[in-house]
């Protein structure tokens, strides 16, 4: 999705959005909006349609203190409003640590938001401000600058490391509708490896625990693309190295994850196999039970993937290499250079099974359908014909009506996820992918 | 109206001297309001709410046969991800088994469009938004980041008029304009009118060539009304109206919502045009009439018992009408008081705090006093003249009902809450969470595919309600187990203390 275009109906938040939905889902965190009036409902209308019902959280929602600048203080800034609003937020609202976020509204008109957030810090409030106007791009961008300045300027610094302690990033509240779901099953995983993890935004997560990220031994980002600058400020500010991993489920892409990561701790090999060969017992314990069905009704199915960078190719790969589907097409939907699109080639290109998946970059649902069509054949009245039949289409909400269109099942994995209630569910990793093939073979089955 | 020859409606501040900050009694509202030192008022202390492009969406994505084109940051028209669960559901129950959903598009403004101006990206939207979907209208709606550099989107629309299909509707909907946000109704009809409404009379409906075609389209055009539906309603609302309105032999052009582009280039040639709220539908049907002739009824909503009966003398005044209206009223009420006899019981005396859009929010408490329930507080989303009539009724059943404007605003309400500690709490989308998390039972005042509206609506709020107080658990065991994010010592403070500009 070049910037030079439209995007019709798009799959992310703005970067304001992002931004809000990272700071409430984090422990204790109040986010203040530096906004015009609407921005507020706007995100919470649209986290709740694409987000699995994601309702509002200790202090989001219609509930987050927002300055509401009105077309006077756009003329005159709006700095005065905002110095108020802080006021009367700290006076009133309950909260260890305020985020000031601007929209596009206090950007363009250029309000040195920092001279407020020096004001209140020097009064001893735990105070922030982070640039985050929509216009400066996605919802991941948001994600990532929010964490940004919570790596550079909250976390504090410590001289000596801590072995086997870790940062976990590259899962995007809000972004990923399953982010809860997916960040504790990575996070237990790693634990099982004897690791300290800091991963923000888990209910095992505290304010504590975050500024005393600062002694990780290593960052570790579950994704090739998202929380980038925030790896990079953890690395420039206080000399913690990352590793960056394809966003791992199912069996085969865990695997190579966890040796990557314990590669990289120096962990000893021993400890690393044992837990891939217990996670993979208990993965099979349950894919026993359920291959008699697999078998006996035929449940393999040619697939269309779409969804963002962490998605598209972890989905991919899952049903390639590990659920022996057929994914004859996959969508990315983010906007990414050049040079990312290689690491998502290389994840389809080494795919174990070598399945010859066909990639496509492209948010348009529009343009999509045109993509799928070249790969699909479409049905003709001959006898012999090889179609996408039976077919099942992995992505957004978006596809549902093109899934049914060609009679195909259908899941929603990826923004914007407005027909399924998400709590605690994931699809990272081992555990996860038994939760992916419940709900994709569920979809299957209520046809029976 | 002179408003027609500006580019842009007036803001309701203006035009009505609407305001969103008050607290107090309806007794004291109503005399204020009336003295007119309610405006230039504000909070120190505001939460996130609702600006004019989010009604404005949600209308718009539910016409038919239209794109509508969100002129902002990527993140502008993001509710229309769940908004557009609305418009499914609309062209679902109109018989469209694999609906598409709203169709809508943003320009996506990126900070070097910021620099150098998003006009040229909007008319390559488009002149594309034409040829893709070939749609009757494309309606271009304004946010924040093009109101404040400046970009020319009449201009635009202008400048494509020829090179393009579709009918094209600039909408000024910037969220920093107004802090109202019904200002955004204004808006979506002003530019109806000025592109679309012309009172030509060239169209389909009226090209008839033999006399008696001319003449049978002339009886249809006596009976045919405009029907100002509003997006809070639901289908089963919308079907009751046309049901009451049916009975009195008139047929329905519905419009804006989920109305086809040429409702709107019909509306001229009705006989009479009919609002269902007076702070939606004025500023529409008084140009109708100006312009056009097209007589109109708007003071009552049809929420409430009395309130759908007046409406219906009111239009039937208007049409000569009035002997079938009272034999419809007189039937209709009483099937309706059999009905509800076994339901009443359980709501007598029942306390309710209720909080919406201003007629809605007031209308709704006139029905539940009828069913005999007990009205705590008021929380309109934004007050001014129109609301005059239903506070007078709820005025008079106890003027000291509290009232509190404010476009959610749920810091307000908690306290509120904590103070009065209602049975139900009857509110808006998105605001429903704060009352709940204070354990105390919702209904949703508008939405979810249920009816509100009529005489069968009323039903159906005193049966929901009823269903809702038989088990508040899920709502205690939340209040008991989350926090509200407001220190402890707010309940004890003023509700109001944030409000400034009080003399
Ligand atoms: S930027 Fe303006 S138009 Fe867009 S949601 Fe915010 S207040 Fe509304």
């Amino acid at each position: 999705m070049p910037d030079n275009r439209f995007i019709e109906r798009p799959r992310s938040f703005c970067s304001l959005g992002g931004a809000l939905l990272t700071a409430t889902a984090l422990p204790e965190v109040v986010p203040i909006l530096h906004t015009a009036m609407g921005c507020g409902g706007s995100i919470y209308w649209n986290q709740y349609g694409s987000t699995g019902y994601l309702g509002a959280g200790y202090c989001g929602g219609l509930a987050v203190p927002s300055s509401n600048i009105q077309e006077k203080d756009i003329i005159f800034g709006g700095l005065e409003r905002l110095e108020e609003q802080v006021r009367t937020t700290i006076e009133l609202i309950d909260g260890k640590l305020f985020i000031i976020l601007t929209g596009c509204t206090a950007d363009i008109i250029g309000d040195d938001v920092q001279s407020v957030v020096r004001q209140y810090r020097n009064e001893g409030i735990n105070i922030f401000g982070a640039e985050t106007g929509g216009f400066h791009g996605s919802g991941y961008k948001g994600h990532d600058t929010v964490l940004t300045v919570l790596a550079s300027e909250f976390i504090g610094q410590k001289k000596t490391k801590k072995k086997n302690k870790i940062n976990l990033l590259g899962i995007v509240p809000g972004q990923d509708a399953f982010w809860r779901g997916n960040l504790l099953k990575i996070r237990t995983l790693l634990e099982k490896l004897g690791l300290e993890v800091n991963s923000f935004f888990t209910q095992h997560d505290t304010l504590d625990s975050i500024q005393n990220a600062g002694d990780a031994e290593l960052t570790v980002t579950v994704s090739d693309f998202y929380a980038r600058k925030t790896a990079e400020a953890l690395q420039d500010v206080h000399h913690i190295p990352y590793v960056t991993n394809p966003f791992p489920i199912g069996p085969t892409a865990t695997e190579a994850f966890l040796k990557k990561v314990a590669e990289a701790l120096e962990l000893a090999p021993e400890t690393v196999n044992k837990v891939i060969v217990s996670e993979k017992e208990q993965y099979f314990h349950y894919i026993e039970r359920v291959a008699d069905a697999y078998n006996d009704l035929d449940w393999q199915r040619y697939a269309v993937v779409v969804g963002d960078a962490n998605y598209a190719p972890a989905i991919t790969k899952f049903l390639a290499d590990d659920f022996g589907w057929l994914p004859e097409l996959m969508v990315v939907t983010d906007d990414i250079d050049e040079e990312d699109k290689t690491k998502i080639n290389a994840v389809i290109e080494s795919l174990t099974s070598h399945y010859p998946a066909a990639v496509a970059y492209e948010s348009d649902p529009t343009e999509i359908k045109t993509h799928f069509w070249q790969v699909i054949p479409r049905r003709t009245d001959s006898l012999y014909q090889k179609t996408f039949s039976p077919g099942f289409v992995v992505g957004s909400h978006l596809e549902r009506e093109f899934a049914a269109d060609i009679g195909a099942g259908h899941l929603t994995v990826s923004y914007p996820v407005g027909n399924r209630i998400v709590l605690n569910r994931g699809y990272a990793g081992y555990d996860g992918s038994l939760s992916l093939i419940e709900d994709l073979l569920s979809v299957i089955a209520a046809q029976r | 109206m002179t408003y027609i020859e500006l580019k842009v409606a007036p803001r309701r501040e203006e035009r009505l001297g609407t305001c969103i900050e008050f607290g107090g009694t309806v007794g004291e509202v109503h005399r204020q309001f009336c003295g007119g030192c309610l405006k230039n008022r504000s909070r120190s202390f505001s939460q996130g709410t609702i600006c004019q492009l989010l009604p404005a969406t949600a209308i718009l994505t539910s016409l038919q046969d239209s794109v509508v084109i969100v002129h902002g940051a990527v993140g502008c028209g993001g509710a229309v991800h769940s908004q557009g669960a609305s418009v499914r559901l609309g062209q679902f129950n109109s018989g469209d088994k694999n609906p598409k959903g709203a169709l809508w598009l943003s320009t996506n403004l990126s900070e070097s469009d910021v620099v150098s101006g998003g006009e040229e990206k909007l008319k390559r939207a488009i002149i594309e938004a034409d040829k893709r979907y070939r749609p009757s209208a494309i309606i271009v709606l304004s946010t924040c980041v093009p109101g404040i550099i400046g970009d020319d989107i009449d201009g635009a629309a202008d400048a494509l008029k020829e090179q393009v299909a579709a009918t094209i509707l600039p909408i000024h909907c910037e969220g920093f304009k107004t802090k109202i946000m019904a200002t955004a109704y204004d808006a979506i009809f002003h530019s109806f009118l000025r592109n679309m409404v012309d009172g030509n009379d060239e169209t389909e409906f009226a090209v008839y060539n033999n006399e008696a075609a001319v003449t049978a389209e002339k009886i249809r055009r006596s009976r045919l009304v405009n029907l100002l539906n509003v997006s809070s309603m639901t289908g089963p609302d919308q079907k009751e109206l046309t049901r009451l309105l049916n009975k009195l032999g008139l047929e329905v052009n519905m419009l804006p919502c989920d109305a086809h582009p040429d409702a709107f280039r019909l509306a001229p040639f009705a006989a009479l045009s009919i609002g269902v709220c007076p702070t939606h539908d004025d500023y529409f049907m008084s140009y109708l009439h100006e312009k056009f002739g097209v007589p109109f009824v708007g003071g009552q909503m049809p929420i409430g018992i009395e309130n759908t009966s007046l409406w219906l003398r009111q239009i039937a005044a208007k049409l000569g009408l009035e002997d079938a209206a009272e034999r419809i009223i007189q039937s209709e009420t009483e099937e309706l008081h059999r009905a509800l006899q076994p339901l009443l019981p359980n709501l007598k005396s029942k306390t309710a705090m209720l909080s919406a859009g201003e007629i809605r929010t007031l209308a709704t408490a006139v029905l539940l006093q009828e069913l005999g329930m007990e009205i705590l507080a008021v929380r309109p989303y934004h007050y001014d003249e129109f609301g005059g009539t239903e506070i007078s009724k709820l005025e008079k059943v106890n003027p000291k009902i509290r009232i509190n404007v404010a476009t959610a605003q749920p810091f307000e309400a908690v306290n509120l809450i904590y103070r009065t500690k209602p049975d139900i709490y009857i509110g808006h989308n998105s605001d429903n969470i704060w009352a709940a998390k204070c354990g105390v039972s919702i209904l949703p005042i508008y939405g979810t595919n249920s009816i509100y509206s009529g005489y069968a609506g009323a039903y159906d709020v005193a049966r929901r309600i009823e269903r809702h107080l038989k088990n508040p658990v899920f709502n205690e065991h939340l209040a008991k187990n989350v926090r509200q994010p407001y220190k402890e010592s707010w309940y004890a403070e003023d509700p109001f203390k944030y409000i400034k500009g009080v003399e």
